[in-house]
């Protein structure tokens, strides 16, 4: 995982995903927001490939003139979250039931579908998915947010 | 004051002597404010031209060169000058005119997305949106290519932010947050560095062109001369030591000399400045300097541990890395004796390698490298030489003693053709009192020969030598030796006459068929005010040697050609 903070400024996403794409690693997810007042953006990818593919990517991050930080993280080293919108079929799977599973909110009802919020692990939100089987209907992810936990003293 | 005057004022606070370029719509503001400049317009006959001779002004001046194309062609014509400025390090600022803001993404006339096609082969892009952000953005621009690793940098602006009219404020320095390119010296990297190098009993010093950017010349040749250590260099890095000096053991790498590549081969420590670690220079990553500790000074991180790992990585400017190193190693030891065993050995090498047959003359009267040998005795050692890319270059790389730093300028990282004209008149406008020759190869002359016409235009008497093989002689060589002489695509069936071609551009051209007749067209040439052109037909068989096939290792070297070899 590559956690890096840019300057909030037009062309500040292409110059990072173009490093990644010179490489030619897959982002599986990535998820992007603005802080320091505006001022900084931070943008966390999660990347398939071998962790040296991904240790060179952020040290030519580093190099980019509007990137101010570039770090890589294995998954212990992070407190990470990420959303997820599942629409389920309610002819497949009961309310009722859906009611009853852990981490998930009903946030929209139509006739014959709902919109559950899930959120969690990436890992969580897998098996949360997996759980619901063939009354998937849709699914929309956010990518994982993350922020490095605080080393121990 | 408008955004075009303001690019003009900007660029003349930057003391910018020339700008090579060609106008287009999208720059007609920028030009207009040009006519009430001292900046010098040179006018080019192809955008790539312009882009190369502001890459070798820029390598010679020490000062980012700046050229300029229109939105569009312009634009996308500029990027193999700026791609090949990028892979050698070289400070260009290049200036785009673009289209209206207004017109964005409409797909109009000339618009091209320059800033996403140079992203990925400069240093940095900017573009300004209002005529307010053009100083800054010039500064900044400036600043970026010229600091740290220097390298290209685009500035792309808007026709109607060149119109539009503000009150402007031009600032003197420039703050970027994410940008520091002065690290300190670690001084207990220095410390560590002088206890290797002064325990070891085998060390060469190995010098790129990083040595050449920091202005770290003199240090280097302190240190090889404090402890009597042989000296190597890359291709790029020719000339950051004389390499007349006794200790001067040449460059190494695909096409080095025998000597340094089998004597980096047997070192126990290695110093290694302002170098990447190309694979044309190592070969084969793991099989290079195996016996070796290797310490690595350089102004970019990231170039630690990227190709070659090495045992210490000194963070920082070579000049001011290798001043701290000097005086660490002045505490721990004397200077050494030259008759030091090492030494002894390496010199006892180099005697055993006088005799491989690259390093022969070859029993033609014209031939690549005695023409190189010639000419050096020939120039002055201030001449610069600027090179194409091939056969020719590679001989200049073996038999073309560089004597001083800033005298050698050829496209070692992009390897690109038609860089060898061009890069000569840049050249020469950065040093006008230096004779400046650009020894080329057929192939690589006519990429870009209309650069002859700015030439005579502006009366820049630069020399072309043109090793005419008639052939693409480089790849020659590969098809013959790697894929079993199945030659596709290299043999030229139609040349130009290169001594017409020069006259119908207004250049004194020659066609010479001995050495001596070489020597006078070439002493007349650097004599004249005139740029001139000298044609020197060889055989399209005569390969360069010593050659190390791609991926392989050292030992893998060939010094001649098989029938040499049987006999050798
Ligand atoms: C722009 C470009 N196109 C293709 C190549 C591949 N290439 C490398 S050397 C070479 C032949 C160069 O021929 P010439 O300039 O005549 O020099 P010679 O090798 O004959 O001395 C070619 C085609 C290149 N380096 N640059």
């Amino acid at each position: 995982m590559l956690s890096t903070l840019v300057e909030n400024k037009p062309g500040a996403l292409f110059r990072v995903v173009n490093v990644v794409r010179l490489m030619r690693l897959n982002i599986e997810g990535m998820t992007l927001g603005v802080t320091n007042h505006g001022e900084d953006c931070r943008i966390t990818i999660t990347l398939d490939g071998d962790e040296a593919a991904v240790e060179h990517v952020a040290r030519q991050l580093v190099k980019v003139i509007d990137v101010l930080e570039a770090h890589t993280y294995s998954p212990e080293e992070v407190t990470a979250r990420e959303l997820a919108l599942i629409k389920v079929n309610t002819d497949k799977m009961s309310v009722a039931d859906i009611q009853k599973m852990r981490l998930c909110r009903i946030v929209d009802s139509s006739a014959h579908s709902v919109v559950v919020e899930v959120v969690g692990s990436a890992k969580e939100i897998d098996d949360f998915v997996k759980s619901l089987t063939t009354a998937v209907l849709d699914i929309a992810r956010t990518g994982v947010a993350a922020l490095p936990k605080e080393l121990p003293a | 004051m408008s955004g075009a005057r303001a690019i003009v004022e900007a660029l003349e606070r930057e003391k910018v002597e020339y700008i090579f370029g060609m106008p287009g719509g999208a720059t007609l503001p920028f030009y207009d404010a040009l006519w009430d400049s001292k900046v010098k317009h040179v006018l080019v006959r192809h955008e790539q031209l312009g882009a190369h001779m502001a890459d070798a002004y820029g390598r010679v001046a020490r000062r980012a060169g700046v050229c300029t194309g229109t939105s569009g062609p312009g634009a996308t014509n500029l990027v193999t000058g700026i791609a090949t400025a990028f892979a050698d390090s070289s400070p260009v600022v290049a200036i785009t005119g673009q289209v209206a803001k207004a017109m964005t993404g409409r797909n109009g006339f000339q618009e091209t997305d320059v800033v996403g096609v140079l992203t990925p082969v400069t240093k940095y892009t900017v573009q300004p949106l209002s005529a307010a952000e053009i100083p800054s953005a010039i500064r900044k621009g400036f600043y970026i290519a010229e600091t740290g690793r220097p390298g290209p940098v685009l500035i792309d602006i808007p026709k109607d932010v060149q119109q539009e009219e503000v009150e402007m404020t031009f600032p003197e320095s420039i703050q970027i947050r994410g940008y520091s390119p002065n690290y300190p010296v670690d001084v207990q990297d220095i410390e560590r560095a002088a206890d290797m190098l002064a325990r070891a009993e085998r060390p060469v010093l190995f010098g790129g062109g990083g040595i050449r950017i920091a202005d770290a010349a003199s240090q280097f040749t302190a240190i090889a001369e404090l402890l009597m250590a042989p000296v190597i260099t890359t291709l790029q890095g020719k000339g950051t030591f004389p390499e007349d000096h006794p200790l001067s053991l040449g460059p190494i790498g695909m096409h080095g000399r025998a000597e340094a590549n089998r004597i980096v081969q047997e070192c126990d420590l290695l110093l290694a400045v302002g170098v990447r670690f190309s694979d044309r220079s190592t070969g084969n990553f793991h099989e290079f300097a195996p016996e070796a500790k290797i310490i690595h000074v350089d102004t970019d991180p990231t170039e630690f541990n990227k190709n070659k790992l090495v045992d210490l990585s000194v963070l920082g400017d070579a000049n001011r890395a290798l001043t701290l190193l000097y005086d660490a190693l002045l505490r721990r030891l004397a200077k050494r004796d030259e008759n030091n065993a090492w030494l002894k050995h390496v010199n006892q090498v180099r005697e055993e390698l006088k005799g491989i047959p690259a390093y022969r003359d070859s029993y033609a009267e014209l031939s690549g490298p005695k023409i190189v040998k010639l000419m050096r005795s020939i120039l002055p050692p201030e001449a610069i030489l600027t090179t194409g890319v091939g056969r020719h270059q590679m001989w200049c790389e073996i038999h073309y003693k560089v004597l001083r730093p800033r005298t050698w300028i050829t496209s070692t990282g992009l390897g690109t053709m038609g860089f060898g004209l061009p890069a000569a008149i840049g050249a020469k406008l950065a040093a006008p009192n230096v004779p400046v020759v650009d020894f080329d190869g057929d192939g690589s002359f006519v990429m870009t020969e209309q650069a002859l016409a700015t030439a005579v235009e502006e009366r820049i008497p630069v020399v072309s030598i043109i090793i005419n093989d008639r052939s693409l002689g480089m790849v020659e060589q590969w098809q013959r030796l790697m894929y079993n002489r199945r030659f596709v695509g290299i043999r030229f069936q139609n040349i130009p006459d290169f001594v017409k071609l020069a006259q119908a551009y207004g250049v004194q051209g020659r066609l010479v068929g001995s050495l001596q007749e070489f020597g006078d067209a070439l002493r007349e040439g650097i004599r004249s005010d005139q740029p001139s052109v000298v044609e020197v037909p060889v055989s399209h068989e005569e390969d360069v040697f010593p050659f190390m096939p791609p991926g392989k290792g050292i030992k893998d070297t060939v010094y001649g050609t098989s029938k040499e070899m049987a006999v050798f």
